[in-house]
């Protein structure tokens, strides 16, 4: 983002001097997460070599920027960052040059041009007209919405712009909202979690620069490739879940082997996100990982549930789904995942107490 | 007669910050600086279960 380059993708590419080796290999991977056939990847390749420079303007509302942390933590492949690069970011506060009246004109600039994406990072207060976030003497919710009109997309990052996050937590003294709960006729995407993950934001801009529109989504409006499958199915503490082996306490024994964090609070089993498989920090772990259950930050209002209460395991737990053979972008690995899930949810609607008040917020939510 | 210099936002910083500046004769004679942004997490937390407050305090 600092390093300003300038041009469409292929320029890029030799302005930095990446390989033609090192591009391809980062398609295939963005195929991947994508829950595409590798074959998909010269399209990627051949789309993000003649990809004009997208305008992108970043709202932070009711943020931590912690998400913003996020993005500038995308150095890795070199690759993704130049993806990154490729977008014209006109607008963001916290690491954009100008302030005041000369930061607004640069919003108000692009959007008067239209056709640029947008990026949602924090809640969007709404109770007392707004007041309880301000930018330039104007709402967040004033603000989003005139952005909102122009904009050919909406990406909400991070838990906040999704459903309103901590913020919203109850009694939710600013009235916070997502961006889905404010803005209802614009195409949004929910690159749920606390913080999102960079990579994800990467393969939809990816996904975008591609096919010209937005990945297919839940009915949540998270992306399937990012969040179709659960986290407990894809961790690799499950072996030692499946054998009865859990950490009983912080520092005992089992946490010294890696075993299994359920019984610590793991939201594992009602989580659905690629945590574990895309990972954090250039891809070195992950909060399971690193000892510490999950806290399922990629579901609605997941704050109310306390970080170190269990929940009931719900529906039969399959391994790691496998990509389609034929080569169809429709029915994708991500897809027939959450069909499999769905499924499991049939066959387990027994106890599962917390897990399908979980689940219930969501339906709710939605 | 003094001058009034607003600067809104503050940017390359994490949150939300307004400055009012009044100058009289080239020197600064008096200044306001407010954060902008309130979410309430002094109202949230009492009450919960405080061995997930961390999680919650780093998010600020």
């Amino acid at each position: 983002m600092t390093d300003r380059v300038n041009g469409n993708m292929a320029e890029i590419l030799a302005q930095k001097g990446v390989s033609r080796r090192e591009f391809l290999k980062f398609c295939s991977i963005m195929a991947g997460t994508l829950a595409l056939p590798a074959s998909f990847a010269p399209k990627i390749a051949h789309a993000l070599q003649t990809a004009q420079r997208p305008p992108v303007v970043w709202l932070e509302m009711q943020d931590c920027a912690g998400c913003t942390e996020s993005l500038l933590r995308a150095n890795q492949p070199t690759v993704a960052e130049l993806v990154l690069d490729v977008l014209s970011l006109n607008y963001h506060e916290t690491i954009m040059a100008p302030s005041g009246e000369r930061a607004e004109k640069s919003l108000m600039d692009t959007v008067a041009q239209g056709g640029y994406l947008t990026v949602v990072e924090g809640a969007i207060p709404t109770k007392d007209d707004g007041i309880y976030c301000c930018i330039g003497g104007r709402t967040a919710l004033d603000i989003l919405t005139e952005v909102a009109a122009n904009t050919a997309a909406i990406i909400a990052v991070g838990a906040c712009a999704f459903y309103g996050g901590w913020p919203a937590t109850t009694p939710n003294p600013t009235g916070a909202q997502g961006v889905r709960d404010v803005i209802s006729d614009k195409p949004i995407v929910n690159l749920a979690g606390c913080p999102y993950n960079v990579d994800n934001l990467t393969a939809t801009v990816v996904h975008y620069l591609t096919f010209n529109r937005l990945p297919e989504m839940d009915e949540l409006g998270r992306p399937l490739f990012g969040y179709g499958r659960r986290i407990h199915d894809n961790c690799e503490r499950r072996g030692h879940f499946d054998a009865g082996q859990f950490v009983k306490a912080w520092g005992d024994e089992g946490h010294r082997q890696g075993w299994c964090l359920y019984q610590m609070g793991c939201k594992g089993p009602v989580a659905y996100h690629n945590c574990p498989t895309i990972r954090w920090n250039e891809g070195t772990n992950w909060p399971v990982g690193a000892g510490h259950g999950c806290i399922a930050c990629a579901g609605v209002g997941f704050w109310e549930t306390p970080a170190y209460q269990t929940v009931e395991i719900f529906g039969q737990t399959p391994p790691s789904t496998f990509p389609a053979v034929e080569e169809e972008e429709g029915l994708s690995a991500a897809s027939a995942g959450a069909i499999g899930g769905a499924a499991g949810l049939v066959v387990g609607v027994g106890g599962a107490v917390v897990a399908r008040q979980i689940m219930k917020n969501e339906t709710e939510e939605a | 007669m003094a001058d009034k210099l607003v600067i809104d936002p503050i940017t390359r910083i994490e949150g939300h910050l307004r400055l009012e500046i009044e100058i009289d004769g080239g020197q600064v004679t008096d200044a306001w600086s407010s954060s902008t942004m309130f979410r309430g997490l002094e109202i949230i937390l009492p009450g919960r279960d405080p061995r997930g407050a961390w999680l919650m305090a780093q998010r600020i």
